[in-house]
Parts: structure tokens; sequence; C-alpha cells
């Protein structure tokens, strides 16, 4: 189990060590040259070459590729991602700082996406009316092909503009949550109901199931009971897609309701180039990334015990 | 109850009559940003909506709307630019001499100016941010604010209250550029910081009538009235502290949500209005206030060291090649204008060029047949070479109007066989791009300066050079002589007339740039908002701005 453990905790930094590596291939060395990006465009060739050396000087791009890189990779194992260039802040507290927010609008969007992907996956299993089971089915389809912007805008318009039950914009309060919340929990419920709905339906023809009915059992009781339970368990292995769904969702619902978090800094991160806070969030999401997996890994044997064999007989070789 | 029911009536049918009276016009009124009646009230927080989140809030180099409108209410300038006017008028400097060379410009302070932290604004202040400015510190990571500063040789403290600023060259712009947002005024603790630290709002030390008292980056920026503030320009509507408590600047990307968030009263004004909501806001009794950016037009630069836009028939085919009056209708809103000239209408010396800037493609193709370009089968013409007549055209897609615009004149150039290839970037990929040499015909950008100097720092070889125009080339020492001439003079007439030498250079002799429009700053405030003002570049200031108390 030691060196279960141990291999997967490698891969983990393999994979946080590679992120950081491609994004200073891509940021420092392609496709152009950064000193360029710090100057005003209409400043054009009123920078003077000395003005630009000086610069590169500042900032320690004068140096050569690889000793910039060793010397970054190095700062940044100790957590100095350097400052913004736009804001002069440290990137590092920066990311921080809004972590917070987009942790509680993803935590909270994932419950209800949850709940969203039960219910679903639930009605369709229970009702015994065809084209109402088929078009509650259809249901995550259309939860992720509808554009979440859209969906945003269209509960903004709803429940805050006209109703006026929720505000618009902002990070302040429980209510000023619920909007970005749901809209984030439409697409990311999808692929959770689509397997609910999958498994219950291969569960509810499965043999015991078919014992179960035959006792007596009423069909909620056998979905419930039996079929959930074995249902259930397959759904943490999206985990990961499902973070994915929730920071790439993040970024477009804290646009549209003007929420500070870790979506948006990384959208303006990117469109304004800051590359030393762009590095800081790829860094950042990498981390996060296998965390996730690495739980999801140790969780796995514990709960499955044809894998807690496996691990055993493997380690054991 | 019945007698409200039929009061509600009443007034439905009132406003049908009224319609169908007014034709159904659904411009509605325009209020004007003067007409604000009644008088000022003091207190209160005026709650304003922006595009784009401020990052980098040093005076001296956050560049990007917001941070300039930010900096622009906390800083002051050694002279203020009349917004209404175009005159340069005294501020912290009460007066100046200049000798006749333009190259030395002598002014007396006033004595009664305060920083925020206490400490007092002196002739030492100001060498010290003049020096920054002009030669920028290496140490500090600071860069000079090149463009404005060319020529700058250092500042001499003479007395307390008097500093003489010497330049190796006439600078006639000199006096406007002091007004300008980038040249505002700060503390000595701000300036002896690097510069990362010079962009935190904690650090930020200034004389102006608002200071910052909170920046979350991308949330909001909430400014606060400097107490005892009493030295504003003398032609501002009133002296003394700004009549509002407090400021708060909310970042609101989404156009829509903006626009959604004003008529829900989350804001009681916001900026970077969407065209297709002025109209609809008007007519819900919202203030539209609408102000032309002063300085050099969005406008087509055509590159001359490039094929084809080498070729004079090219550039000037180019120019009349499109129609103005589709652009004003189809993209535009009355809040802008189409370009009577590289000059907006708002800088002194601006003349009007509309009866050259026409549409006649006939001409046009008479010009283009002449010079040797005929039309292949698909339309587009190719020279005798074979060489197709196509133009790479670099914009920034930073304001609304930008891309429909462009798209207009490339589907009008196309019927007079020009194909011209659209790429319109975000800044930074703009920004990147603008570096390839050698690679775009056409780059497109404005640039908000109301001085004709705008034109020499443009285009002049000795500085941005947007021509491109080579030493060997005939026009290069043509284009220096006509565009320095406007930084040679102050006298009133002589620099008119420098001014329309230049514009005429610019756009009928040598075809050098093809103006399209005057971009604007567009406010929208709730009725209860009055004296919704900008300084001279188009920033918001909210010195003057007062609100009914709700």
């Amino acid at each position: 189990m030691a060196r279960y453990v141990l291999a997967k905790l490698g891969q983990a930094i393999f994979v946080v060590w590679g992120a950081y590596t491609v994004t200073f291939v891509l940021l420092y060395v392609l496709p152009y040259d950064a000193v360029d990006l710090l100057f005003d465009p209409n400043q054009g060739d009123l920078v003077t070459e000395q003005d630009k050396q000086n610069a590169r000087v500042y900032y320690g791009l004068d140096h050569n590729l690889v000793g910039q890189y060793l010397h970054r990779l190095f700062d940044a194992a100790h957590g100095d991602f350097g400052a913004s260039t736009r804001t002069g802040e440290q990137v590092w507290p920066l990311i921080l700082s809004v972590l917070p927010q987009t942790a509680l609008l993803a935590g909270f969007a994932l419950v209800l996406a949850v709940f969203i992907a039960f219910a679903v996956a639930l009605t369709a299993g229970y009702t015994r009316t065809r084209w109402l089971a088929d078009l509650v089915a259809t249901l995550p389809a259309a939860g992720v092909s509808v554009p979440v912007f859209l969906v945003g805008l269209a509960v903004l318009q709803v429940f805050s503009f006209q109703l006026g039950w929720f505000p618009p914009t902002g990070n302040d309060g429980f209510a000023a949550l619920v909007l970005p919340a749901v809209t984030l929990a439409i697409p990311v419920s999808a692929p959770i109901g689509q397997l609910l709905i999958k498994n219950f339906d291969a569960g509810l023809r499965a043999g015991y199931v078919t014992v179960s009915l035959a006792k007596g059992a009423t069909r909620l009781w056998v979905l419930v009971r039996d079929v959930l339970k074995n249902a259930g368990l397959p759904a943490l292995t999206i985990a990961g897609v499902t973070f994915g769904n929730l920071l790439a969702g993040a970024v477009i619902v804290e646009t549209i309701f003007s929420r500070s978090g870790l979506g948006r800094l990384t959208e303006t991160a990117v469109r304004t180039q800051d590359v030393p806070l762009v590095q800081a969030v790829v860094v950042f999401a990498a981390i996060v990334f296998v965390t996730v997996n690495f739980l999801v890994d140790l969780v796995y044997p514990l709960l499955d015990p044809r894998l807690r064999t496996r691990v055993r007989t493997r380690t054991s070789v | 109850m019945p007698s409200r029911f039929s009061k509600a009536t009443l007034l439905v049918v009132a406003a049908l009559v009224a319609g169908v009276l007014t034709g159904c016009s659904a411009s509605g009124n325009r209020v004007a940003p003067g007409d604000d009646t009644g008088p000022p009230v003091s207190g209160g927080t005026l709650r304003f909506a922006v595009l784009d989140a401020p990052a980098n809030l040093d005076p001296h180099s956050g560049s990007s709307y917001p941070e300039s409108l930010i900096t622009s209410n906390i800083t002051d300038k050694l002279t203020y630019q009349n917004p209404a006017t175009g005159d340069i008028e005294p501020w912290l400097a009460k007066s100046w001499d200049i000798n006749p060379g333009l190259t030395e410009f002598t002014f007396h302070l006033r004595d009664d100016v305060t920083f925020s932290d206490g400490t007092r604004f002196t002739a030492d202040s100001v060498k010290e941010n003049f020096d920054l400015l002009g030669l920028g510190n290496k140490q500090l990571g600071i860069v000079p604010v090149t463009a404005y500063w060319v020529g700058y040789v250092g500042t001499d403290v003479l007395d307390p209250t008097t500093v003489k600023v010497t330049f190796n060259r006439a600078n006639a712009g000199f006096l406007q550029a002091l007004s300008l947002y980038f040249s505002g005024i700060l503390g000595h603790s701000t300036l002896q910081l690097p510069k990362e630290q010079r962009s935190l709002a904690q650090n930020l030390v200034t004389t102006g009538p608002f200071t910052v008292a909170e920046h979350i980056y991308q949330q909001k920026t909430v400014l606060k009235k400097r107490p005892g503030y009493n030295w504003a320009p003398a032609s501002r509507k009133h002296n003394g502290e700004a009549y509002l408590d407090t400021v708060e600047i909310s970042v609101i990307p989404e156009a829509g949500v903006r626009t959604g968030a004003l008529r829900a009263g989350k804001v009681d004004a916001i900026l970077d209005v969407n065209n297709t909501d002025e109209a609809p806001l008007t007519r819900e009794g919202y203030r539209i206030v609408p102000q032309l950016i002063p300085g050099r037009d969005i406008a087509l630069d055509l590159k001359t060291d490039l094929f084809p836009t080498n070729d004079h028939a090219v550039r000037e085919a180019v120019k009349l090649g499109w129609n103005r009056e589709a652009l004003a209708k189809t993209v535009l809103t009355p809040s802008y204008k189409v370009s009577s000239s590289v000059l907006s209408s708002r800088v002194p010396g601006y003349v009007d060029f509309s009866k050259d800037l026409q549409q006649d493609q006939q001409q046009a193709e008479r010009i283009l047949d002449a010079a040797g370009w005929k039309k292949a089968a698909d339309g587009i013409r190719v020279d005798k070479d074979g060489r197709r007549l196509e133009l790479a055209l670099l914009g920034i897609n930073n304001l609304v109007n930008n891309k429909p615009a462009y798209e207009l004149i490339q589907q009008d150039l196309r019927k007079i066989g020009i194909d011209l290839k659209l790429n319109v970037l975000p800044i930074p990929d703009y920004t990147a791009a603008s570096t390839q040499q050698q690679r775009w015909n056409i780059q497109v950008a404005n640039q908000s300066r109301a001085d004709v100097a705008v034109l020499e720092q443009v285009y002049s070889p000795q500085f941005t050079n947007m021509s491109k125009l080579a030493q060997g080339d005939p026009i290069y020492q043509q284009a220096i002589d006509t565009l320095s001439a406007v930084s040679k003079t102050l006298d009133k007439d002589q620099r008119a007339k420098a001014a329309e030498a230049a514009q005429r250079f610019l756009l009928d002799e040598q075809v050098l740039t093809v103006p399209v429009y005057n971009p604007a700053q567009v406010t929208a405030a709730s009725p209860k908002v009055h004296n919704v003002g900008y300084e001279a570049q188009s920033r918001n200031v909210f010195y003057d701005t007062w609100i009914e108390s709700r």
C-alpha cells in the first residue's frame, strides 16, 4: 500500500512540474518577446532599445532561458511566483485571496448539481410512462448543450432584474451566491445525471432486481435500496471531469455575475497576458487537479474490494 | 382605487397621444451634460459601474480607461485643460513664463497645496515627478513616459515655489502634456517605490479631491472625498471639497448586466454603454452623457514600407472607396461622429476635411486603373506582375464599434477590387502583433490627446513614424518639417496654420492615413445623478458630480 501511495504521489508531482514547464515554454519562449508586452502599443518606436533593455534587466529576462527557468522554478518551489505585471501584487497571495470565493461557488454548485442529477435520474428511473422517462433522460444532454452564459443571463433577467429576488452582481452573502451557483450547477450536473440514468437503467434490468420485485418490493424501494447503491459508486470516477467543468464554468459564471474569483482572475490574466499570474494559475489548477485525483485513487480501493486485492497483489510482487 | 386607476389610464392615453404626435419618435430627449438644474447637494455615494477592471493604479503608467479614470480623480496636475474650450489654464501652477524658443518653461506654483499624507507640495515635488516622467529610473524599473517628454533635459528648483523645466528642442505641446492624466503629481513616499509597489492603492499619495479608500482587484474601488481640498482649477463648476462623500466603482464585465444593474437601481451610473442600449435607456428617462475622445480619431494608418500600400494610388483608393453615411447609420449612434479629419473636432487646430473624405468609387477605380491595377476574375485587382491588391489590417477590438466599422469598409473596398484582410485582436495580442514589422499594411488605433502635437507624436519619422517613412523617401524630410512646425510655436494663428498644413499633408497630399470615426465615452446615469462630467481627455471626473438623496 505504501508503494502504491508513493507511486501515485510521484505521478502527482510529475504532473505539476510538467504543467509548470510547459507554461514556461509557452509563455517565455514563444511566440513574442515578453518585454514588448510591457509597453503601450501606441508608444511603438518611442520606447528606446535602452528602455527595453532596462526593463529586461529589471524583470530578470536578460539571463539565458535555462538560467531563467531554473531560477524561476526554484522560486516557484518555494511558493514565490513573482508579482503580477499588471497590478504589481504578488501573484500567489492574489490567487489565495480569491480562492475562497470560487471554492464556495464551486462547492455549492456541486451540491446542487448532485441533487439535480439524482432528482433527474430517479425520476427517469422511477416513472413508467415511457415518453416521460425519455423526456427526462434527455435533460442532461440539454444541460450541456445550452451555453452557460445564456443560462446566466436568463436567470439574471428573470430573478434579479424582473423579480428582484437576488442581487445581480457581487460577492456579498448567500443571496448573491444562489443564481451563480444554479447557473454553474446545470452543466456540471449533466454528466453525473447521464451516468446515473445509464446505471439505473442497467441496474433495474439486473437479476437481483427481478428477485426483489418478485418478492413484492415496490419500484421505488428497489431503486433506492439496491440500484442506487451500486449506481452511485461509479459517479466518483467522474469527480475529476466534474472538477474540470466546475473550474471552466466558473470562468464564465464569475464574469457574468461580476464575482471576483479564480475563474475571472484567470480570464483577465490570459486576456492581458499577465505572464506570472497565468503561470501561477496553471500550476495552481494542476495542484488541485492532481490532489483530487490522488484522493480518488486512495479512496477507491477502500470502497471497491476487487481493487483492494489488486493493489495488494501488485505491491506484494 | 378607482381614482388611481383612472389616473393611470389617463397617463397611458396621454403617453399614446404624445407618441403619435411626435411620430413615435424613438430618439427621445438627449440630456446634455450642461442642463442639470437645481442647487447641488453635498453628501452621498455614487455607485458607478465600468466594464474593465482597473489593475495598475500608478498614475504615471496606468493607461487603460478605468485606470486613468481613477487616477484622474485622485491626482492634480500643474496645468488644466478646459474640456469645453481646449484652453490650458492654471492649476497647481499659478502661472508660467516660456522662453521664445519654447525650450524653457518656468512655473510659479501654488503654496497652499498639501498631499494626502499631510506633506507639502513644493518645487521639489515637481522636480521629483518630472525627472521620473522624463528620464525614468532603472533601479526602480520605471520607463520614461516617452511620447510626451522627448528632449527633456531636466528641472531646476529656483525657489520653493518656482521651477524651470528645460528641453533640448521646441516643445509647444508641453503645457498640454502636463494636463494629461499621465502627468498627475505624486507624493515623495510614492515616488521612492519600485514600479510594482507604486501601483498598489495603499501606497498612493496624491493631492487630488479624492483618495483611494479601498481597492479590491476585479471587484471594486472606493474613492473617498479629501477633506480640506481647496485648489480646483478656476473654471470648474465650484471650488472646495467634492460634493460626493464616496464613489464606489464596481466592475461589471457583461454589457447586458451593466445596463440591467442600472435599470434595477443597483448602480447609479454606468460607463461603456452598449450602442443598442442608448436609445431605450434615453426613452426610460436615463441621462445619456457622451463626450467625444479628443486627439487622433480611429484611423487607418497606411504603411509606406510595404507593398501595395507603398503605392499612392492604393492609399487614395482606400480613402475614396467606402461610405461614411452608411457607417453613421448602421454602426454608430449619435454619441459618435464620422471623422472629418485625422484630428478630433474637439482639438484646437482641427480643420474640417469632410469634403475630401467622401465616397467616390468611380474616381477610386479610375485612379487604380491609371496606376496599372486591373481587375482579375475574382473581382480583386492585380498589378502587371500578377500580385493581388490585398491589404492586411491590424486593429484592436477594445471598442464595440471597431469590428463592425472595419467590416463595412471591407465590403465597400471589395467592390472596387481591394481585398482587405481583417485582424482585429484584443489589446495584448494587438500589442504583440504590432511589433511584427513588414507584416501589416494598415494599423488602426486612436490616440487620446487634445493637442495638435498628437500628429507629430504619431506620424513624424522622428517619433512613432506610424507610416514607416524610410530615410531615402523624398517625403521623409517633408514629413518631419511639416509635422514639427506644430511644436515650434504657441502663437494661436501660426499654430492653426501649421495644424492645417499637417492635416492636409497626412490626408490629401500623401494620404498616409484615412480616418474612420471619432470614438466617444458614453455614460448612462439615473436622473438623480447630476453634473456627470469628463476631463479634457474624456475620463470621468466626479469632482462636480452630485446626487439627489435617495
